[in-house]
C-alpha cells in the first residue's frame, strides 16, 4: 500500500462511523443507501485529499464534504425511500430497552426527515456533538444565527420524537 | 440527562456504523469503478463520433439530399442531446464539495436552474429537429418499403415519441421538485 493509501485508510477507519451516521440521518435510516452515499463521500475525500491544508481540522473538512455530498445524493433517496410518517411512529415509553432504543432511532429519523435540508444538516452536526463554531463554518451561517437556529430545531425535534 | 442529550447519546451509539476491512476494500473498488466509468464514457463518445463520421461518408454516396438531411437531423439531434447530458453530469461532478454548505447548496440550485435551459429550450428544439428529420424521410420510406412495414414505422415512431415525451416530462418534474426542496 502506498503512503497516501495508508493515510487514506487511517482517515477511513477514524471517520467512517460519523460519516455513516450522518448519511443515515439524511436517508431516513436506510442502511444500504447510507452505505452507498458514504462510499461517495469517501471517494470525494480521496479525490480531494491533496487539497486538504489543515486550515480546519480533518474532521470539519470531512463533515463539510459529507453534508454537501448527502445534499446531492438526495436524488437517489426518492427511489429507495423508507418513509417514516410521524403518525405511523409508535408512542415511546420511558424505560430504554434495546428495542426501545431502536424505536427511538426510527422515530428520530422520521422527525429529521420532516426538517428543511439546511435544518437537517445543522441538527445532524449538533447530534454529532460538534461545537457550534464548527457547525457555523461548515454551514456558512454566522455563529450567532446558528446558535438561535440550533435551539429552535432542538426543541422542534425533541417535541416530535416525544410525539408532543 | 435532558431529552436532547438522550437522543444524542442514542444517536452516537447506533449500531451498524463501524469501519471494516471489507468496507475499505469495497471503497477501493468503488474508486476504481469511478475511474473505469470515466474511461468507458470517453471510449463510447469516441466510438460514436467515429461511427458518425463513417455514417455520413456512407450516406453522402446516395447523392440524395432528402436522405442526407433527414438522417442528419435525426442522428444530429440525438447526438446533441447525448452531449448535453454528458456535459451536465460533468458539471454536477465539478461542484466544489469543499465549500461551505450554503455556497454548495446555492451552486446546486444554480445547476438545476441551468438545467431548465436544457429542458425548456434545448429539449423542445431537439425533439422538433428529430420529428422534422423523421417526416423528411417518410416519403422515401413509403416509396421504398412495403405498406405493412411503412405502417409499422409510423406507429413505432409515434409510440417512441410519446414514451420519450413522458420520460422527459417526468425528469423535468423531478428536477423542478429538487429546486423547490433545496429552496425551502
Amino acid at each position: 500500500m502506498t503512503p497516501s493509501e495508508e493515510r487514506y485508510k487511517e482517515i477511513y477507519r477514524d471517520n467512517y462511523p460519523k460519516v455513516m451516521r450522518l448519511c443515515m440521518g439524511y436517508v431516513s435510516g436506510d442502511q444500504a443507501l447510507a452505505k452507498d452515499v458514504a462510499q461517495d463521500v469517501f471517494i470525494k475525500i480521496w479525490e480531494n485529499l491533496e487539497q486538504f491544508r489543515n486550515e480546519s481540522g480533518i474532521g470539519t473538512w470531512i463533515y463539510r464534504i459529507t453534508v454537501n455530498t448527502c445534499l446531492t445524493q438526495l436524488r437517489k433517496q426518492k427511489k429507495h425511500r423508507t418513509n417514516y410518517d410521524i403518525k405511523d411512529i409508535p408512542e415511546r415509553h420511558e424505560a430504554y430497552s434495546g428495542e426501545e432504543k431502536h424505536q427511538m432511532l426510527v422515530q428520530l429519523y422520521g422527525c429529521i426527515n420532516t426538517l428543511s435540508e439546511t435544518n437537517k444538516a445543522i441538527i445532524l452536526l449538533e447530534l454529532e456533538g460538534l461545537p457550534q463554531k464548527e457547525i457555523s463554518e461548515i454551514i456558512g451561517i454566522k455563529h450567532e444565527a446558528i446558535r438561535t437556529r440550533i435551539h429552535r430545531i432542538k426543541n422542534q425535534l425533541t417535541k416530535c420524537v416525544n410525539n408532543e | 440527562m435532558n431529552n436532547f442529550e438522550k437522543l444524542q447519546s442514542n444517536w452516537k451509539n447506533q449500531p451498524g456504523a463501524g469501519a471494516t476491512e471489507q468496507g475499505f476494500k469495497e471503497l477501493l473498488q468503488g474508486i476504481k469503478r469511478v475511474k473505469d466509468k470515466q474511461k468507458i464514457t470517453n471510449v463510447i463518445l469516441a466510438i460514436t463520433a467515429i461511427i458518425l463520421v463513417f455514417f455520413f461518408i456512407y450516406i453522402s454516396g446516395y447523392e440524395n439530399n432528402q436522405v442526407i438531411l433527414g438522417l442528419a437531423l435525426m442522428v444530429g439531434t440525438l447526438l446533441i442531446r447525448m452531449l448535453l447530458e454528458v456535459l451536465s453530469i460533468k458539471q454536477l461532478g465539478k461542484l466544489n464539495a469543499l465549500s461551505n454548505y450554503n455556497d454548495y447548496k446555492n451552486a446546486l440550485i444554480s445547476y438545476y436552474k441551468r438545467r431548465k435551459n436544457v429542458h425548456f429550450i434545448w429539449t423542445p428544439a431537439i425533439v422538433l429537429g428529430y420529428v422534422v428529420g423523421f417526416l423528411i424521410l417518410l416519403p422515401l420510406f413509403k416509396a421504398n418499403l412495403s405498406s405493412g412495414f411503412y405502417t409499422y414505422i409510423i406507429i413505432s415512431g409515434l409510440v417512441s415519441l410519446i414514451v420519450l415525451g413522458i420520460f422527459i416530462a417526468k425528469q423535468i418534474q423531478k428536477e423542478m421538485q429538487e429546486i423547490k426542496r433545496l429552496q425551502q
